[in-house]
């Protein structure tokens, strides 16, 4: 049992905006009142949900290849030495497991979305999960590329492709799915890439990206899966594309979907020397279309390691940069590619990315839609959002920074223009209540009685950076993890799944297939359930709206 | 810069046209390789399975391997390096030197062949043995196959994987590489990982006899180490988890016989291509798996005290 009092809760899912209020806590919720216990005294301190981060990529092949790729940025990274309660690990772009539960509870976050996993090497991503300790977990499998999928919508079978993906879903033991680059990174399995929305994929007939999008998008929805489509666009990082997002957007109405790293796609301009921000246009079509919400995709100068199942992009990008390439194309799923790459303030595309992420974040004027996320390690790393939240919260300060970009910048962005500030309610909003209810977590994000009590504490300061990286206090399912910035309970989280119903025939056409094109047995296909470690399964109750 | 550019085993079987195997003896040492994954199978995108696939073997010296290949190239020990900087030369349209080729054994017409060949095929993969990765040259070896691989990707489609061998390596790598950063060669001794092959591999630990004592664990480095190595785990205490008798166990001081994991105990093996798989016991054995026995040590070594005097915290260096 525990009280906190005396702190200004921000709990904008039950409207609360700074009223000074007490929390009780008991067995791990969030309850009416308590007596006895311990009293955590929060005079002078923010009391927020905790964080919630909806796509992030902090486990399983993909990333595991990047640490591998990069022993250079381990070698400078923070470094944290075992004690009694917690392990040695390593921070740095691509933080060992067990660092990143660490760091993500050391900063107030307490749930997250590993956004990229595809089915074969899911039992993978789980272990690595496993070994992420404090927060909560859930996974997004990669399915916009699935060519067993692909196959059957160019047959028009719409049926048996939802009962595979309900199948693969509950296979993979995931809690929603991911496509990126839709029928872009199968094509690239023979070199090539998906660039028009409607034109036929490489290979196939009938099937274009736009075809997977809306599919995958209804399929989702009749499902009933408590999470959107999570959406990585085609033609990601390259200039001109907003018109292909639009496009995307377009094929979108009358689903639900969540459009990941929003920033990645909002470019105008025709190559690398006229790119720009076209946050205005983009922000103008996502305010009238409540049917989606994004995430930000922020970048920040510094050092980055680029991961993506975006096979094709990072082949690109390779060829741009020069440096290392790491590449693992998934049989029949999907791909992955991995590049260094280091954001230059003084560099014109770097510059205007890094706009566009802010951009974004105050043009697009519902916080319950977008969400703050750097596509971690793509943009920037997790452990550097409070440095977002500062720039959000002081217009001052993000034209001090336009001011040192390269004069030919400022006239292909807005930023310098806008002056809204985040207040700290909506800071709660975008960084826990929003990604909380798109991901249809109804106990997370929140402070209401029922409510897991997973609690982050700050300091009221006014330099909204060092407020948000130290919290006082960090409580995780009612427990004090983080005091004082001491590590002080690693308490192992939960994984999410979703366990979508489907057909069991289909394992009848998915058998002979599987056994063609695979080449593992398909009794080895699936995750085992004791793989997944504190696994509660989430309803599949989204109804869509008449 | 390379990197590495690769996939998973089922993209050769169902899109390979062109596979070329360098330093490597798979019919010998990877016996299922040619017929589950590579050129036997019929795939996806290669009904006709073996016709419409072409092998090239390269190799010191003709193996079993040669007669399931369509073109053998034998090239003279320790000239892989030479060998695989030409083929860069010629993918980029760089002239090479004649005399400096026929220094490898082979001749440009040889290797202007290969290039050719390699720029026609819709997906090419490198499969690249110890032969390559162990003799002169060593990782040079590898890290110049890997940046060919990488750079044809701008005529084709073109991926490239090592050859590994010896049961669960490839795991081990993997969980090193998420608990510490770092694949192999990782020293804890701080209270956090530090890498750095070549001090703190293995084979240099054993060799400079820097260690008192030693734990093996699904490995029989009495078999493989040189001499100075052996006779540092002959010295201190070895400890040695294994089913059977191996050149480690006859000289550890303890020999804990473990079941087999895959035949009396469960778990998990990675894939040379990084695919975990799952093992599920077919026989009961009457002695434990290597994790109880390992479970139960770190139990054991839990009731002792601390011996870290440090507080709760530590960060060092830079974020
Ligand atoms: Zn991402």
């Amino acid at each position: 049992m525990l009280r906190i009092t005396g702190g200004k809760v921000y709990d904008p899912a039950n409207g609360i905006n700074g009223e000074v209020r007490d929390i009780c806590i008991a067995d791990g919720k969030v309850v009416a009142n308590v007596e006895g216990g311990r009293t955590i005294d929060a005079n002078g301190m923010i009391v927020f949900p905790g964080g919630v981060d909806i796509h992030t990529h902090v486990a399983g092949a993909a990333l595991n290849f990047a640490r591998a790729l990069t022993p250079e940025n381990q070698r400078v990274a923070a470094k944290f030495m075992r004690t009694k309660d917690t392990r040695m690990g390593i921070g740095g772009q691509t933080p060992t497991t067990f660092a990143t539960g660490y760091l993500y509870a050391g900063m107030g976050y307490t749930t997250v979305v590993e956004a990229a996993v595809p089915v074969l090497s899911a039992k993978h991503t789980h272990e690595e999960l496993r070994d992420t300790p404090i927060v909560d977990k859930a996974c997004c499998l990669l399915m916009g590329n699935n060519e067993l999928v692909m196959d059957l919508l160019e047959l028009g079978e719409y049926e048996k492709a939802k009962h595979t993906v309900a199948w693969l879903i509950s296979a993979a033991k995931t809690y929603g799915i991911k496509a990126v680059n839709p029928g872009g990174v199968a094509a690239w399995k023979f070199g090539k890439d998906a660039k028009q929305i409607h034109s036929p994929i490489d290979g196939y007939n009938k099937v274009n990206p736009g075809t997977i999008i809306a599919n995958l998008a209804k399929i989702v929805d009749e499902l009933g899966l408590p999470h959107p489509m999570h959406l990585h666009c085609n033609n990601l990082g390259v200039p001109g594309n907003v018109s292909t997002t639009l496009e995307t957007m377009k094929l979108l109405e009358g689903n639900r979907a969540h459009m990941a790293h929003l920033q990645f796609h909002a470019y105008g301009g025709d190559d690398w020397h006229t790119m720009r921000s076209e946050s205005v246009q983009l922000a103008e079509y996502f305010n009238t279309h409540p049917n989606l919400t994004c995430d930000a995709g922020a970048v920040l100068f510094g050092n980055a390691v680029t991961i993506t199942a975006d096979g094709p992009w990072q082949h690109l990008l390779y060829q741009l940069t020069g440096r290392k390439w790491g590449n693992l194309d998934v049989e029949n799923e999907t791909g992955c590619g991995i590049v260094p790459y280091t954001y230059k303030g003084s560099n014109l595309v770097n510059a205007v990315q890094w706009a566009v992420g802010l951009e974004l974040l105050l043009l697009i004027n519902d916080p319950w839609r977008i969400f703050l996320t750097t596509d971690h390690p793509n943009g920037a790393c997790f452990w550097r959002y409070p440095e977002i939240i500062h720039l959000l919260m002081h217009a001052d300060i993000r034209r001090e920074r336009v001011r040192a970009l390269p004069e030919a910048a400022l006239s292909r962005i807005y930023l310098a223009d806008l002056d809204r500030e985040y207040t700290l309610y909506e800071i709660a909003i975008i960084t826990s209540a929003g990604p909380a209810r798109a991901l249809g977590m109804k106990q997370k994000g929140h402070l209401g009685v029922g409510a897991d009590a997973d609690i982050a504490i700050y300091n009221q300061n006014p330099d909204g950076e060092l407020m948000f990286r130290y919290p006082r206090y960090v409580l995780k399912g009612g427990e004090v993890a983080v005091e004082e910035g001491e590590i002080r309970s690693t308490k192992d989280g939960h994984e999410f799944v979703c366990q979508p119903s489907y057909d069991e025939k289909i394992e009848d056409y998915l058998k002979p297939v599987f056994q063609q094109q695979y080449t593992m047995s398909f009794e080895n296909y699936p995750v085992e359930a004791e793989r997944v470690h504190g696994m509660q399964i989430a309803e599949c109750s989204y109804k869509k709206p008449n | 810069m390379g990197g590495k550019v690769s996939c998973t085993l089922g993209e050769v079987k169902n899109r390979a046209d062109f596979i070329l195997y360098w330093g490597g003896n798979p019919a010998e040492c990877h016996p299922r390789h040619f017929t589950k994954y590579t050129i036997m199978q019929k795939g996806k995108f290669l009904p006709e399975g073996r016709k419409g696939r072409t092998m090239v073997l390269v190799d010191i010296r003709e193996t079993m391997s040669v007669k399931a290949a369509d073109i053998f190239l034998q090239v003279r020990p320790g000239k892989d390096f030479e060998v695989v900087t030409a083929l860069r030369a010629l993918v980029k349209g760089n002239r090479v030197d004649t005399a400096l080729v026929e220094e490898t054994g082979l001749k440009l017409e040889q290797l202007q062949d290969l290039v050719d060949r390699m720029k026609r095929c819709k997906f090419g993969v490198i499969f690249f043995g110890m032969g390559m990765s162990m003799t002169r040259g060593k990782h040079m070896n590898s890290a110049a196959l890997l940046t060919l691989a990488a750079e044809m990707n701008a005529f084709t489609k073109f991926v490239a994987m090592p050859m590994r061998g010896h049961g669960n390596v490839a795991g081990a790598d993997m969980v090193l590489r998420w608990t510490t950063g770092y694949p192999f060669g990782v020293n804890l001794c701080r209270g956090f990982p530090r890498f750095n092959p070549g001090e703190f591999s293995t084979v240099d630990l054993l060799v400079r006899g820097d260690i008192d004592a030693a734990f093996v664990l699904g490995a029989d480095p009495g078999a493989t180490m040189p001499q100075p190595g052996i006779d540092t785990l002959a010295r201190v205490p070895t400890i040695v988890l294994d089913p059977k008798v191996t050149h480690t166990s006859k000289l550890a001081r303890v020999h804990i016989t473990t079941s087999v994991t895959g035949i009396s105990s469960p778990g998990t093996a990675y894939r040379m291509d990084e695919v975990p798989l799952p093992l599920r016991p077919v026989l009961k054995s009457p002695y434990p798996s290597d994790e109880e026995v390992v479970r139960r040590i770190i139990a054991a070594v839990e009731k002792k005290t601390a011996w870290l005097p440090l507080p709760a915290t530590m960060a060092s260096g830079v974020m």
